[in-house]
């Protein structure tokens, strides 16, 4: 599950692990497939569910599309959201919160809409990712709808230390920069408009040439 | 040095759109293709030399000609969940040049007679997405996707899909399940996907730089493309360097190019002239490499022979500043985070590893712990159900047999301060305890 | 798709040939040919195919670089297979100290110690050392995963069986994994409980005690108890469990993995409804009613009693068999009432006697479908029945066979059907139209399609087309499994007509692989049929000297005072026949009600003069037949609870004391005179059936089967379906869980059914009936309530209610329309 304090979420303390002590409460009826005729869908998330079985029509490949548009619409994967999501494509909600659950880009708490993943692997360490996130989270700490986490390697190593800011990579982010940045995340705005990646030209010296 | 192939102009603007594209004599390749027969289009590719470029390095003619004929469904599926630490080069394609990789598809598309197909795009890689998306929109719109495609009679589409957040979704029957909508676990193999892939139709699952390379081959013709490089590693590679250099980026070089000469002439060595402690020659997956081994040439076989693996073709270069332990501990944490969890050798034993390198941290190992953790490594290789757990004990053996005196002069230091903590606390509590007594 | 053909390969292991079925997996060849053990953790082949999840089961086969998972390896020909090198060894020395990282070694205090594979292989194929000197995890334990279920994840390896059988078995999907990697655990959705109609079957797969029972929990040690096969008799499917006993008590219920019978898994009720063999309300001692109060008395004032009561009614007397009898049961009452008490008025079919030749038709041994041919037909026809309430393990069955056999599914039923969404088509149809349905689909296949048949049905004409077009593309083998329900009521004659016509369509006489498989009401309704527990024949379905009363007349006479006293034996009408009004009249009527019960259920509380303890199914000896003509045997596996006594003992005493004794010394004896007298089972033998039974159908003696008319017949046109006119029509439907055993069982009692009034959305809205409200339906003065249970799948038009359930039962209305109103 997506810890919105550690950094790192797993394996900072073995011992206790959100959902493994979690028992089922027997008050509750099993969550089987929720029925079409007393599951309340709200249009957009129903439009957008249905849009994806479309395009993939195959299977269960609708599910993450299903997933993302769940997120969209309440901001995390709400029990409530899945269950409408399950609803739509009968199925089970245990067979969406089982993949929802893997991927690392689901909120599976209310976290903030505003999504900072700061890269923490190899290559952004050893370029000072790690005070990078440190810098971020102290800047952020308390910033409402604001969900800052490290990430895994982001595939954007060239710009190291970097981070994703709603989708949009920016990078390298000095020290210096954090507190603009931190503005503009809270702000909604466009972060380091000259640092984001999109814009950032080829580094292979042949291709200038040309 | 040759000329670029696939970053050839990738800077020039609007290349991502159709009419930029269209204008540089795209599409130009996929038409040409059409026109032959599938077997020959086949033997093309096979000609070329060109190994699959997402780590594993497997001949993509070959792997296309394991796909079975007949009238099941078939399927292509473009790996663009670049994920391999390191790694950027697929980034850099598909946002400048998505046309290139769309035509290189459904080349191959056509080659093996698959007529739906998918990319699978990592879902960090949001901007990117959009952009295929669109290029994907617009080569509809303009009939190379779509029913009987150039007047040929072969029909086909082209869907994105977009991942969610997982490592092992570039594990290609990882991200087949996940393609299928169900959680990214590795599958087990044989079945292999030519035969039972997809929905369990035959499908041929390539990097976006392999595709990407497809039309280039057409032009060129399978001699032309073999002609570069170095034998049994044709072709150009984009390299993707980073980690403690002055110039970090993606650089489209000739495969057997000195690894020395990629590292410091193109990428401007590491910053401040220090010393390199090791490099990662393809991606953090690999075995490391150290400073002796920077004249090995950087192709399959040479990086092969000095011990090690091109993989994703991602250098990753530390220096002489960092701590291996810290190294280790980083690697591990992200095997261990990224570990599906379905076999038991690589759930328990990328878990434990992190547990050993943080004693180290803590003070608590002791040189002991170095040969369990190595042996730990070697419990963990050739036992697991994907390669995700010799992802992880390769290059933390290879760490620990390289540099073992560097891990036991940190397992000393870290003993000796913690000591020299419990010694303060103790006397700090002793005075405590005057206090009361006083 | 046919039953895949053996083929031999020789292969060889540790340097021996061994030879093996091809395709079979290398672990379980090994093990069942080789002699040789691959251990295994992940690996169940009655799960589905191997995943190599656990990776205990690596070994080297010659020619393969890598090490191999055993379990997924198919064995070829010529291959050569080592299991016993140090680079295997060491393989599983790595595995198992990996997987006991995290196990806590608390196997003292564990429910699974003793009977645990993690210990045996950790005991078979482990170093017996570990390097993992960190903390091991603690969480709180043990959790409840539901009412039944206990879960330990402390002790969960992560081998997957639990998930994969829900997903993949039982095709609940309740059960997950939820997060990645080493964070991995098994749970439900958002804390919901894990309950399904096959739940309990994951503590049997559990590898480890981390998923255990909680009726179980702490109850014994396995050296404590002792397994006692045989039969379970709750309901058709008859599974083959096996009763874990101490000191006389059945602590537990397992499978008995019977691959032609339940293949290996038990439904909720099998597994946990034993406990209502030791709960206090169950009638153990005989009892007579006195004072208006039933109060117990010895066996013999008790006998006497029922004599006199008998003696003075003789044939006056009715007798209403329940589908719990054993054929040696039946036998002996048929000889009491029609021998002794010169009475032919006995029936153990609740929907009204069906013409003996139809009956012999229907089970003409060449059209007897068997269970396996569920999983491996072409296609089959689920008809006018709901295998998971009906004969819950065909459930599985039928998944299996869709999943894994490419079987095409397809369902003609009134009731939404839980198999639905794996069937290729379904179609519905009005309530108690089944025969039309039958015959519309019969017409359709012959080639003469009637869409007014198809209206009469109140179906779809175009889903019988459908249906019909799917039957005539699948290939030969075909199987009609169906309810019995399409042979009761007032057309029951032409509805077996009607489905005699349908399989004749589709050649299923004589067709290896296919026929018919009926679902009866009454678990051992095939075999009480086969010994002459019906007013129109005698034993062997041969002609009946007289033909007696069946139970609605024999209903009918009591309310009429034509009959004065009636035996029930396992037999509640108030709960098993359709009509209570009737049952509620007939029963004031009588003089003397003689009851065998194990509880006291409406009818015996409110009217029986004398109460005879049942014994439970634990404490029977006797046997069954299975619908698939498996006869099967029940064996006693502890003693008979309180004053219980043998019923086959008392039904000949009974006899004897009003005059005619049976001269049954031992159960056995009754066994061996049933083998000789039906011709069909001659040269059975109590020996012969063993523990896993014999399809009669199957023998040469199966020839002597009495003759049967021949398909096609003229059927005679079906009442149209009645039009609901703003009421609706009235559907009921027996659920898994309307059992007294369910309500008696401490763990199973939250499963009771209470009403619940189905309703489509649309006759909701229409009459602003919202969901989970009260909601009350009435008939000709007659109502009942329960909570409006509004489902999209619901036809419009019909309302279904619940049978067989104490309060507020369907069969308390009169159909075919009623009306919904809330309350």
């Amino acid at each position: 599950m997506a810890d919105a304090q550690r950094h790192v979420a797993r394996f900072t303390n073995d011992s206790r692990i959100p959902g493994w002590d979690r028992a089922a409460d027997l008050t509750k009826e099993p969550a089987v497939v929720p029925d079409a005729a007393t599951t309340e869908v709200p249009a957009e998330l129903r439009a957008a569910i249905e849009d994806a079985v479309r395009r993939f029509p195959v299977g269960d490949s609708a599910f993450i599309p299903a997933l993302y548009a769940v997120q969209e619409q309440y901001g995390w994967c709400s029990p409530e959201g899945i269950e409408q999501a399950a609803s739509v494509l009968g199925r089970t909600p245990a067979a969406l919160t089982a993949v929802a659950t893997f991927y690392d880009m689901f909120r599976m708490e209310p976290l903030g809409r505003k999504t900072v993943y700061v890269c923490t692997n190899i290559s952004c360490s050893l370029c000072g990712a790690d005070e990078l996130l440190e810098a971020l989270e102290a800047e952020l700490g308390e910033a409402p709808d604001v969900h800052i986490r490290g990430f895994e390697c982001l595939g954007a190593c060239d710009i190291a230390p970097m981070a994703s800011v709603n989708g949009i990579y920016v990078g390298p982010i000095g020290l210096d920069q954090v507190p603009e940045l931190a503005r503009q995340i809270v702000a909604g705005d466009d972060p380091l408009p000259a640092k984001q990646l999109i814009k950032r030209p080829c580094a292979d010296p042949k291709v200038a040439e040309k | 040095m040759t000329d670029t192939l696939l970053f050839k102009g990738i800077d020039e603007p609007g290349l991502n759109t159709i009419d930029v594209y269209l204008a540089r004599g795209g599409y130009e390749q996929l038409g040409r293709a059409l026109k032959m027969e599938r077997e020959d289009l086949i033997t093309e590719l096979s000609g070329s030399g060109l190994r699959g470029r997402g780590g594993a390095g497997f001949p993509m003619g070959k792997k296309a000609s394991f796909i079975p004929k007949g009238d099941m469904q078939k399927y292509v599926v473009c790996n663009a969940d670049e994920s391999e630490p390191g790694t950027f080069k697929d980034r850099e394609l598909i946002q400048k040049n998505p046309h290139q990789l769309i035509e290189g598809l459904i080349i191959a598309a056509y080659a093996i007679d698959a007529t739906i197909n998918y990319i699978y795009i990592r879902g960090e890689y949001d901007q990117q997405a959009d952009i295929l998306d669109a290029s994907i929109a617009e080569a509809r719109e303009r009939g190379f996707l779509g029913e009987k495609i150039l007047g040929s009679d072969f029909s086909v589409q082209l869907e994105l899909s977009r991942g969610a957040g997982a490592y092992i979704c570039g594990e290609e029957t990882g991200l087949l399940d996940s393609l299928e909508g169900k959680r990214g676990n590795p599958r087990l193999k044989p079945p292999f996907p030519a035969n039972e892939g997809l929905f369990n139709g035959p499908t041929l699952i390539n990097n976006v730089e392999t595709l990407s390379a497809i039309p280039s081959i057409i032009k060129l013709g399978a001699e032309g493309y073999a002609a570069i490089g170095v034998k049994d590693s044709s072709g150009t590679k984009l390299v993707s360097i980073s980690g403690n250099v002055e110039r970090p980026g993606n650089y489209e070089i000739e495969l057997g190019t000195s690894s020395r000469e990629l590292i410091y002439d193109l990428a401007g060595g590491p910053v401040d002239g220090r010393a390199i402690k090791c490099w990662f020659p393809g991606g953090s997956s690999t075995p490391v490499l150290t400073a002796d081994d920077l004249d090995v040439g950087y192709d399959y076989d040479s990086i092969a022979a000095a011990g090690s693996m091109l993989g994703s073709g991602a250098i990753i270069v530390v220096d002489e500043t960092q701590s291996v332990v810290e190294l280790a501990y980083k690697l591990a944490k992200f095997y261990a985070h990224e570990s599906c969890g379905k076999c038991t050798p690589c759930r328990e034993g990328t878990r434990w590893t992190v547990h050993m390198v943080e004693r180290i941290k803590d003070g608590t190992a002791t040189p002991m712990d170095l040969d369990i953790m190595a042996a730990v490594q070697e419990q963990i290789i050739g036992h697991c159900l994907c390669v995700l757990g010799d992802a992880m004990a390769m290059p933390i053996g290879s760490l620990i047999a390289k540099f073992r005196d560097e891990f036991e002069a940190e397992i000393e230091d870290n003993r000796n301060e913690r000591e020299r903590k419990l010694a303060e606390e103790f006397a700090a509590a002793e005075v405590e305890i005057e206090g009361i007594s006083a | 798709m046919p039953r895949p053909v053996e083929k031999l390969v020789s292969l060889t292991i540790n340097g021996n040939e061994v030879q093996a079925p091809a395709g079979m997996m290398l672990a379980d060849a090994a093990l069942k040919y080789g002699d040789v053990e691959i251990p295994v953790f992940c690996y169940d082949a009655k799960i589905g195919p191997p995943v190599g999840a656990c990776r205990m089961c690596l070994v080297e086969i010659e020619g393969i670089p890598k090490m191999q998972a055993g379990c997924s390896v198919a064995v070829t020909d010529g291959m050569v297979v080592h299991t016993d090198t140090p680079t295997v060894k060491a393989a599983q020395e790595a595995v198992l100290e990996f997987i006991l990282i995290n196990h806590p070694l608390d196997c003292p205090v564990c429910d699974k110690g003793g009977e645990c594979p993690l210990q045996d292989n950790a005991f078979g194929w482990g170093g017996g050392l570990s390097r993992f000197i960190e903390p091991k995890r603690h969480f709180e334990k043990p959790l409840a995963l539901s009412p039944l279920i206990a879960i330990d994840r402390e002790r969960c390896i992560l081998c997957y069986r639990c998930v994969r059988y829900s997903q993949e078995v039982a095709e609940d999907f309740q059960l997950v994994l939820e997060e990645r990697g080493a964070d991995t655990f098994v749970t439900t959705f958002d804390g919901h409980p894990y309950v399904a109609p096959f739940s309990g079957n994951i503590i049997e797969l559990c590898p480890v005690g981390a998923l255990t029972s909680r009726p179980y929990r702490f109850r014994a040690r396995p050296w404590d108890i002792e397994q006692a096969g045989s039969v379970c008799t709750l309901c058709p499917a008859q599974c083959n469990v096996s009763f874990s006993v101490r000191d006389e008590r059945v602590l537990r219920v397992l499978g008995r993995d019977h691959e032609g019978v339940d293949d290996g898994w038990l439904c909720d009720k099998g597994r946990f409804a034993y406990q209502a063999i030791h709960v206090d309300q169950r009638i153990t001692a005989p009892m007579l009613r006195d004072g208006g109060q039933l109060r117990p008395v010895t066996w013999e004032i008790a006998i006497e009693a029922a004599a006199n009561l008998l003696s003075h009614a003789g044939a006056n007397t009715g007798a209403l068999v329940g589908g719990e009898t054993t054929n040696e049961e039946g036998v002996l009452l048929t000889h009491l009432m029609r021998e002794t008490l010169g009475s032919h008025d006995l029936d153990s079919r609740p929907g009204g006697a069906l013409e003996l030749e139809l009956l012999r038709a229907l089970n003409a041994p060449t059209l007897q479908a068997s269970v396996p041919d569920l999983q491996y037909a072409h296609a089959v026809l689920v008809l006018d029945c709901e295998p998971v309430d009906d004969a819950p393990i065909l459930d599985l069955r039928l998944r299996k066979g869709v999943r894994h056999h490419g079987v095409k599914l397809l369902i003609g039923s009134s009731r939404p059907s839980a198999l639905d969404e794996r069937a290729a088509h379904s179609a519905r149809f009005a309530p108690g139209c089944g025969e039309a349905f039958a015959a519309a689909l019969g017409a359709e296949l012959a080639g003469q399609p009637s869409a007014s048949l198809a209206e009469a049905a109140g179906a779809d004409p175009a889903d019988v087309v459908a249906l019909a077009t799917e039957l005539r593309e699948a290939g030969e083998e075909v199987v009609i499994l169906w309810g019995e329900r399409l042979t009761a009521g007032p057309r029951r004659n032409e509805g077996a007509r009607a489905l005699l016509n349908l399989a004749q369509e589709l050649g299923l006489d004589g067709q290896d692989g296919g026929g018919l498989l009926e679902i009866p009401s009454g678990t051992n309704s095939r075999g009480l049929r086969e010994v002459g527990v019906l007013p129109n024949a005698s034993i062997g379905l041969g002609d009946a000297a007289t033909v007696g009363r069946d139970s609605e007349q024999i209903g009918e006479a009591l309310a009429a005072g034509d009959l004065s006293a009636v035996i029930l034996l396992h037999s509640d009408p108030l709960l098993d026949q359709p009509s209570s009004a009737l049952w509620q009249r007939a029963l004031g009527k009588a003089s003397a009600v003689i009851a065998h019960a194990a509880f006291l259920t409406p009818a015996v509380l409110e009217h029986a003069n004398v109460v005879f303890p049942a014994e439970s199914y634990a404490e029977k000896e006797g046997t069954v037949v299975h619908p698939d003509s498996r006869v099967q045997r029940l064996r006693r596996s502890i003693a008979r609870q309180g004053e219980t006594r043998a019923e086959w003992a008392l039904l000949a005493e009974l006899a004897a004391r009003i005059g005619n004794d049976p001269k049954a010394l031992t159960c056995s004896m009754v066994s061996a005179r049933i083998f000789e007298q039906v011709p069909f089972y001659a040269g059975l033998s109590l020996d012969l059936i063993g523990g896993v039974g014999i399809r009669w159908s199957e023998r040469e003696a199966a020839a002597s089967f009495p003759a049967a008319p021949a398909a096609p017949f003229t059927l005679d046109p079906p009442p149209a379906a009645a039009s609901p006119n703003g009421l609706l029509r009235l559907g009921s439907f027996r659920s898994i869980w309307a059992s007294p055993d369910v309500e008696a069982s401490p763990a199973l009692a939250f499963l009771h059914p209470r009403q619940r009034v189905e309703l489509s959305p649309a006759d909701a809205e229409r009459l602003g009936i919202a969901h989970g409200e009260n909601v009350t339906v009435a008939s000709n003065g007659d109502s009942v309530t329960g909570l409006a249970h509004i489902r999209a799948a619901a036809p419009d038009g019909t309302v279904f209610l619940q049978t067989s359930i104490p309060e507020g039962s369907a069969a308390l209305l009169e159909g075919p329309l009623v009306e919904v109103k809330r309350s």
